[in-house]
């Protein structure tokens, strides 16, 4: 009788043989990599009202540009140029695109310090609609924290371990980041920058081309970097709560109070600038679009107040010190990955 | 004809100065397999160590020939884990995706990996339930879960740690039948890892007997169960004392067991005890082999000390 009932209960019919070839292991990690984000993705709302907002910011962004782009380009009434500031030339459509596309990339990673550069591209015509970092920064806490964490509260890592080697798994995670980070950082800028090659006419796509290149490598360094901080935040507890606070944590409130430390000296920009993972960003943003001379404004850009961070003429903060400070959050963190994969979860 | 599928060569796993295995040098023939041993014995440690979760400390192993210390991949795909946490997976994903995800770790395409899952679930028994998301999944439910990610990559050795944990009668039934049918009608080799005796006899024919890191015994249940005693099982009613003492004056040589007397063989020593009872007026109301069961040997194998846990 019990026998009977165990047997109906096994239904081996359904049983089949693989015949197939196996996948190498660049499949596999692809496989993990998608699916670890696309479950990031599907198991919050909160993810796509933030991504809906980033749009939403994006094609405001658009119309206004779009509109008043007479207003940035000729005297009001006329069709007589404005000069650019920085370059004493007339204004061009390019420089609309660069100055306002490199503006979107920097408000990514910054909401309360206000910079500017005196490079072409630069100058006053910029236009403050308001930072993506607050944003993005709750994007990558809720994307990324639980990345790790949750493998941990779950146990779930001695299943993946006893189907992936231990790097596949820290790079199926960078990958999942990476995938989040293309498709809702970089994407949208760099489909901004189409949208404003088709809206605003008269680009000289050659000239604009270089702006493409600095936005993707611009964006892609922030992606590295917030992958190594939440990531590591995340191989350091076993609660997404919490790596997710602490990441958020780290980036927000360093960046509320170590600028203002940073400025409050007599004309000098002391050094604790280097420990704000988002100003060194947009410093290197600087840096990649070729400005050494960075210009602060601690009270708005209206104000009297300004300070110049010049990165390139042999004291106090330079280039280097920025770009090194920064790989050293992202080792840092990629560290703090790699030896709680291979040491913690090695029990 | 048994052939090996795991050799490990002096195998032995450290955590720290806490021993987990040391010094294993077995070879796991192919068939029903049961690691048996008390908590902390080592069984998962060495599970874990063969599929490359954690690296000895010292010694190798070979699986199906493939050495685990530099093929562990090969290993990993021929391997069917069923761990013996209690893990909700990924809570807020549905089983259908977490089996099939697991099917895509071990290589399979994405639609071999889908179809092959709803097969596995299915053959577990949860093809009602797949869609629905693991967090809401009953203990039960998700060691069939387990199962299933174990056999969605079709390999050719299923290693099953305490899968009847937490289960009541019924899961527990068709947990073991379910491994029984895998390695019945699908031909693959079960690795059952369990300190339950009642679940290695009814599935295993062959045991590892765990001890402290150590393996004490291994051979098969019949073989380890069968007669090899040399004395003889008497139960009497009355006048008990009277007749023990009766058979050792006449040079039997007998003790207490419980509630038989044991006496050692010789020749014709039935005649003599018949004899005995008659002059003592001592009732026999048994007389022969007690069959011996996994569980005197696990008893005898073990001190009291390593059963208290
Ligand atoms: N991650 C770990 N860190 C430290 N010690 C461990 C770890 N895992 C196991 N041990 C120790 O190794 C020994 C063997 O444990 P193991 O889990 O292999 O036993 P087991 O036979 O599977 O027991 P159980 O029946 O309880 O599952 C135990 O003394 C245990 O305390
Ligand atoms: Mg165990």
């Amino acid at each position: 009788m019990k026998k009977a009932q165990s047997d109906a209960y096994v239904r081996k019919f359904s049983f089949r043989a693989f015949e197939g070839v196996r996948k190498g292991r660049v499949y596999r990690l692809w496989a993990t990599s998608w699916q670890w984000w696309t479950h990031q993705w599907e198991r919050s709302r909160a993810i796509k009202v933030l991504l809906g907002f980033i749009i939403f910011i994006l094609v405001i962004t658009n119309l206004f540009l779009l509109s008043f782009k007479d207003f940035m380009l000729y005297e009001p009434g006329t069709r007589i140029p404005l000069i650019n500031p920085t370059t004493g030339e007339p204004m061009t459509t390019n420089n609309l695109l660069e100055q306002n596309l490199l503006e979107l990339v920097r408000g990514l990673v910054t909401f309360q310090t206000s910079f500017s550069s005196q490079t072409p591209g630069g100058g006053e015509m910029g236009m403050s609609i308001g930072g993506l970092s607050i944003f993005i920064l709750i994007l990558i806490a809720l994307v990324g924290s639980g990345l790790i964490a949750d493998d941990v509260s779950n146990l779930t890592t001695e299943i993946y371990y006893s189907k992936l080697e231990r790097h596949e798994y820290i790079l199926g995670k960078f990958g999942a980041f990476f995938l989040f980070g293309n498709l809702v950082i970089v994407l949208p800028m760099v489909l901004e920058f189409f949208l404003l090659v088709a809206g605003l006419g008269e680009i000289s796509l050659i000239q604009a081309f270089p702006v493409l290149i600095q936005t993707i490598i611009i964006t892609e360094i922030i992606v590295l970097t917030f992958a190594s901080i939440v990531l590591g935040f995340s191989a350091l507890t076993s609660r997404r709560l919490y790596a997710g606070l602490a990441a958020f944590m780290f980036l927000f409130v360093l960046n509320m109070i170590i600028p203002s430390l940073a400025f409050s000296g007599q004309g000098e920009v002391g050094f604790q600038i280097l420990f704000d993972v988002l100003t060194l960003l947009l410093l290197t943003s600087f840096i990649i679009t070729g400005t050494t001379e960075v210009i602060y404004y601690p009270h708005g850009e209206t104000s009297e107040i300004s300070y110049i961070i010049d990165l390139a003429n042999g004291s106090g903060i330079e280039s280097w010190m920025v770009i090194g400070a920064l790989a050293m959050y992202i080792l840092l963190g990629f560290a703090i990955v790699v030896y709680q994969v291979y040491r913690r979860h090695a029990r | 004809m048994q052939s090996e599928i795991i050799v490990t060569d002096s195998l032995t796993k450290f955590y720290g100065k806490i021993k987990g295995i040391e010094d294993i040098s077995v070879e796991i023939p192919s068939g029903n397999v049961a690691f048996l041993g008390p908590n902390g014995a080592g069984k998962t440690t060495l599970i874990r160590t063969l599929l490359g979760i954690i690296h000895p400390t010292k010694g190798t192993a070979r699986v199906l020939g493939y050495d685990i210390r530099k093929e562990i991949n090969q290993v990993r795909d021929r391997i069917g884990y069923v761990p013996e946490f209690d893990t909700s997976f990924i809570p807020d994903m549905t089983a259908m995706k977490f089996v099939a995800f697991c099917a895509r770790m071990n290589g399979l395409s994405v639609s071999e990996s889908k179809q092959r899952a709803s097969d596995s679930l299915y053959y577990v028994g949860l093809d009602e339930e797949r869609y629905r998301k693991l967090g809401t999944f009953s203990l039960g439910m998700k060691q069939k879960v387990k199962l299933a990610t174990a056999l969605v990559h079709d390999p050719e050795i299923i290693i099953c740690d305490e899968p009847t944990n937490g289960l009541d009668p019924t899961g527990r039934v068709q947990m073991l039948s379910l491994i029984r049918s895998l390695q019945k009608n699908e031909g693959k080799d079960i690795i059952l890892s369990s300190h339950l005796l009642r679940d290695v006899e009814q599935i295993a024919d062959y045991t590892l007997v765990f001890s402290k890191g150590e393996i004490r015994a291994q051979g098969n249940i019949k073989e380890l169960t069968a007669e090899k005693r040399s004395s003889i099982s008497i139960k009497v009613r009355s006048n008990q004392e009277k007749f023990l003492q009766r058979l050792n004056d006449k040079g039997i040589e007998s003790w207490i067991d419980g509630i038989y007397i044991e006496s050692q063989i010789s020749h014709d020593v039935e005649k003599e005890i018949f004899k005995i009872a008659n002059e003592t007026n001592a009732d026999i109301r048994y007389l022969g082999n007690r069959s011996r069961t996994l569980e005197d040997v696990f008893i005898n194998l073990f001190s009291k000390e390593d059963l208290i846990e």
